[in-house]
């Protein structure tokens, strides 16, 4: 991709880079941050997640070798760093990364940036019953809205095996609904 | 509810909303964090040590003046070294004896220790001595 590559070149150029970095904040913030929010759920951490992104892709520019594209490096970042945030949390608490999330999906009724509707909680509930990589392909497939060959650059998984994933998290979560 | 079809059902959102003009903030606390990396801050403690370097410096180049400023080592030079630049020069008689003190004749009497008869031929074969003998 002709422009990709001009615009990583601005953003390894150091006349050019500052500016080039904050476009590239502009482009990705909000996308970012949705899909960080989505693993980490609550406002706080995604905010400390999403910067710690940005500081990594900053730092890491000069690594990139164009293999993939800017988006799924960045998406590959971020998704790392989500997992790792909430792994090392799980730890310092004392839990499994299990009980962790649940504690978290009980803390969502009572956080201000959680609008709190009774499906939205009950769907929050049921993902978190999921295997790590079925919520991952989930939340990123419904959520987000990510066509599977971008979920298969970003996470590295054949699209046959995220089609699969995604079948079995959904006729999971349809099950808990009805049960629930 | 008996049946629940997830893609037969309206959109469920994730319910997650963001604080008002996070994102208008954002930006600049992220050029803030990198710009900071880009720029590393010299600690106080790093200011002063690199003060303590240069002074250090300057007090070892002090203390090695004298070392560096040592004269040529014109002590070393070896006795034949002398006699060949002696002899070569265009230094008199006279004032080689003008030079020498009373110690340097004592040494060379006890260097040379001429006995009786080693001086009587000497005198024999030179006949200007008696001019010597008379100064």
């Amino acid at each position: 991709m002709q422009d990709e590559s001009a615009f990583i070149k601005e953003l390894l150029d150091a006349k050019t880079q500052n500016k080039a970095f904050e476009a590239l904040l502009a482009t990705y913030q909000k996308s970012l941050y949705n899909h960080i929010r989505n693993i980490v759920l609550n406002h706080d951490d995604a905010d400390d997640v999403l910067q710690n992104t940005f500081v990594k892709v900053f730092r890491s520019l000069k690594d990139f070798k164009g293999e993939s594209k800017l988006f799924s490096w960045i998406y590959r970042i971020a998704t790392n760093e989500a997992i790792t945030f909430l792994n090392a949390k799980a730890k310092r608490n004392g839990m499994t990364n299990a009980d962790f999330q649940e504690k978290k999906i009980e803390n969502l009724q009572a956080d201000s940036y959680f609008e709190g509707d009774e499906i939205q909680l009950k769907l929050q509930k049921a993902i978190a019953l999921l295997p790590e990589k079925q919520q991952l392909v989930f939340k990123m497939r419904y959520f987000e809205e990510l066509k599977y060959e971008e979920l298969s650059d970003i996470l590295g998984t054949s699209v046959g095996a995220l089609k699969a994933s995604y079948h079995h998290a959904v006729k999971k979560i349809e099950e808990y609904m009805i049960k629930n | 509810m008996n049946s629940f079809n997830l893609e037969n059902h309206p959109k469920i959102n994730s319910g997650f909303k963001t604080p008002e003009h996070y994102f208008e903030n954002f930006s600049e606390s992220v050029l803030a964090k990198v710009s900071l990396e880009e720029k590393p801050v010299v600690s106080l403690f790093q200011r002063r040590k690199n003060w303590f370097l240069a002074a250090a410096a300057v007090l070892v180049l002090g203390i090695m003046i004298p070392f560096l400023n040592k004269p040529s080592d014109s002590q070393n030079i070896d006795d034949a070294t002398i006699e060949t630049y002696l002899a070569q020069s265009n230094i008199s008689q006279y004032e080689l004896v003008n030079m020498l003190d009373n110690e340097d004749i004592d040494a060379l009497e006890r260097d040379l220790a001429m006995d009786e008869s080693t001086l009587n031929s000497a005198m024999e074969y030179n006949g200007n001595l008696e001019n010597y003998l008379i100064e």
